[in-house]
């Protein structure tokens, strides 16, 4: 299992926390527990149930998977260059914290909530609008691509920056999904880093919640095991990319 | 307050009240026996404030969004949202309910819901006075004090262009031809000429000065030169505009009149009107051109809503009649910075649209905490509002939509705002217009969560 994945968590800047997410269950910061939770450890397997290898991932292919929640998608992209270290960001609040890097062989790999949380525009069945665009892709949102867009009000991410603000009206960047990648190159999800918007979401879609999953009791279910990840064009029948 | 009680008499309507009920009433004790003055002069039935109270006025997308930022800032400040109508319906889409693409209840929202999920109060009252001395909020349910009051009360129309102070008329033309860009009654309106539609001409105008939703006027027009294509009704839009072009999205909406409408459109720019006779249904042009119509929805210019004079913030700015005199960076009322004015009323020339508003709501929220917190607001705590707006062009067979989004700039030489990094997308034909017009149901339900969940 690899360790690289450890992160720092800076409370307002001040007290530092080093931790290894693989490693410890519920909240790890009581007083800032919004800013790092780790969830039950889930690894990622593609439609049949087999797992997914972290070097057989497409590179610029946005997939989706539903993490720590039944019901609350996230991405996960292979980018095609490695991604910054130790990104200081802030959540709508002030706090502050660290997004450490991409994991992977070449630390390429991120994956990120896609609840968008400006309005909580994030990927259904039925369409997606918020993706990675590819760096051949222009996009409106910003002035060069390879960066990860909602085109419900064009907030704009830096993909290989922690999600950080780009330009658009999100506040906060993207919760980051704290991924482990093990030494037989599988991938697994161990917890959100960052402000979510998972309580607001719940709040917002009980209709959407029925249709889907059943109701918002399903749809609040914990994810345990595996999480079934797809490529976006599996998971959403439209795309909507400005 | 000595200060304040006279001070309160200077306001015409409620003076007599006012004095009356205070005591220092020297003379007119029969207004004392008015069962009306116990009402309106005692405290509105809300509790007590619980800490620095922000009392909003208006709860359109930027009350809403300030009241409910504000408590995400800081839940120990109390935060009282009023509005006069008890139920929420918005502008924005509106065009779209008129001509029957979605139904009413994709923009009718509920005020108890925001107050709830955001942990305000909400006061359904209508306000007729405000004492800035005694920081006093005079409304229909009673009086509401206030630390910091917030003035978000959107738009009214300005009818004097084609009135010349002409009630009767005035009244005749809001009554017959509503301009349907305050969301409500005129939308259903609307919504019922459009239905009811026979056959000839409709006129829609366009004002000059910064009205509400630029391209409003634009997409009613298309979509409702849809609805007659559909239903094969025999008429035709006639798109009186004041301006020289189209003022926003001009590329896609000439293409869509040119390519979708043809038989159904006419766009006539640079058309003033001289006069209206509502009853012969008859327009006549600052040239002499005589336009009859069949029905119409007659959109005057836009000035701030009245609320600002009754408060005294009034000034008018380039573009429009009464609008907020205001700090364009921090939003307080010039001489008085415990006032904010917010929203369609603002004189900066930043399009009066929902999204603004909202963008625009959170900073203002965040410097409102920053200011009950005692820090100085000034230039440096300015950030720039986003315009991000959706313009249907056609509902049939798909939905499909053009799109703007910009930020704003200060320009130091000329002393206003400009749009910065903006873009467009016009192209309607190919698959963005279908991709556009899934955006702008999603862009819609996206503000409508942040407003009420």
């Amino acid at each position: 299992m690899e360790r690289r994945n450890f992160l720092r968590i800076m409370a307002a800047g001040a007290t530092v926390i080093a931790v290894n997410p693989s490693l410890i269950r519920g909240n790890l910061y009581a007083a800032d527990g919004r800013l790092y939770t780790a969830y039950e450890k889930a690894q990622l397997v593609d439609a049949a149930g087999n797992p997914i290898k972290a070097s057989a991932l497409d590179s610029e292919m946005t997939y989706i998977f539903n993490y720590p929640y039944a019901s609350t998608p996230c991405m996960i992209i292979n980018l095609p260059e490695p991604t910054q270290q130790e990104v200081q960001l802030k959540s709508e609040s002030g706090e502050e914290y660290v997004w450490k890097s991409g994991v992977g062989k070449n630390r390429t790999i991120v994956a990120y909530s896609a609840i968008c949380p400006h309005q909580l525009t994030h990927p259904t069945p039925n369409d997606n609008f918020i993706q990675y665009v590819p760096k051949t892709k222009p996009t409106m949102a910003y002035d060069n691509s390879g960066i990860i867009v909602c085109s419900s009000h064009l907030s704009a991410y830096d993909a290989k920056a922690g999600a950080k603000n780009l330009r658009g009206a999100a506040t906060q960047p993207l919760a980051a999904v704290v991924l482990d990648v093990a030494a037989d190159d599988t991938i697994w999800a161990v917890g959100i880093l960052g402000s979510d918007k998972f309580q607001d979401y719940f709040k917002s879609f009980k209709p959407e919640f029925k249709e889907f999953y059943g109701g918002i009791a399903q749809a609040k279910q914990l994810v345990s095991i595996s999480a079934k990840t797809v490529k976006m064009t599996e998971y959403s029948k439209d795309i909507i990319q400005y | 307050m000595a200060l304040s009680r006279r001070d309160a008499m200077r306001f015409t309507g409620l003076a007599a009240i006012t004095a009356a009920a205070s005591g220092y009433a020297k003379s007119d004790k029969t207004a004392a026996k008015s069962t009306a003055k116990g009402v309106l002069l005692s405290p509105a039935p809300i509790p007590a404030a619980k800490g620095q109270r922000v009392v909003i006025v208006g709860a359109g997308a930027s009350g809403l969004t300030i009241a409910k930022y504000i408590k995400k800032g800081n839940p120990k400040v109390d935060v009282v949202l009023m509005d006069k109508r008890s139920v929420f319906m918005s502008g924005f889409l509106s065009n779209l309910v008129a001509t029957g693409v979605l139904p009413l209840e994709f923009i009718t929202h509920d005020f108890l819901e925001a107050a709830r999920n955001g942990n305000y109060n909400f006061l359904q009252a209508t306000v007729h006075d405000i004492d800035r001395t005694s920081k006093t909020v005079f409304t229909n349910e009673g009086t509401v004090k206030y630390d910091v009051l917030v003035l978000a009360p959107g738009i009214d129309y300005d009818y004097s262009h084609w009135t010349k102070g002409d009630v009767e008329l005035e009244t005749v033309l809001r009554t017959k031809f509503p301009a349907a860009f305050i969301a409500g009654s005129e939308t259903l309106s609307l919504k019922s000429k459009i239905e009811n539609f026979e056959g000839g001409n409709f006129v829609v105008t366009v004002p000059g000065g910064n009205y509400r939703c630029l391209p409003g006027p634009y997409e009613r027009s298309c979509l409702i030169a849809d609805y007659f294509k559909k239903n094969k009704i025999n008429g035709k839009v006639l798109v009186l505009d004041e301006n020289a072009d189209i003022t926003i999205k001009a590329a896609g909406f000439h293409s869509a009149f040119d390519n979708m409408y043809k038989d159904y459109i006419t766009y006539m720019p640079s058309t003033t009107i001289d006069s209206i006779d509502p009853y012969k249904q008859k327009i006549v042009t600052e040239f002499g051109q005589e336009i009859e119509f069949a029905d119409a929805a007659l959109y005057p210019r836009v000035r701030g809503n009245k609320l600002l004079e009754i408060a005294g913030v009034a000034k008018d700015s380039p573009a429009n009649k009464a609008e907020a005199n205001i700090d364009p960076f921090t939003y307080q009322v010039i001489g008085d910075k415990n006032v904010f004015c917010t929203g369609d009323v603002r004189p900066m020339g930043f399009s009066k649209s929902a999204n603004t508003a909202n963008t625009e709501g959170k900073i203002v929220a965040a410097n409102i905490v920053k200011y009950l917190g005692g820090q100085e607001l000034s230039r440096k705590t300015w950030t720039s509002p986003l315009t991000v707006c959706f313009s249907a062009v056609s509902a049939t067979p798909d939905l499909r939509a053009i799109s703007v989004h910009a930020e704003y700039a200060y320009n130091d030489a000329n002393k206003a705002f400009a749009f910065a990094n903006a873009g467009m997308n016009e192209k309607w034909d190919g698959s963005e217009g279908i991709d556009g017009g899934k955006g702008l149901k999603e862009w819609g339900k996206g503000l409508y969560r942040d407003l009420f969940n």
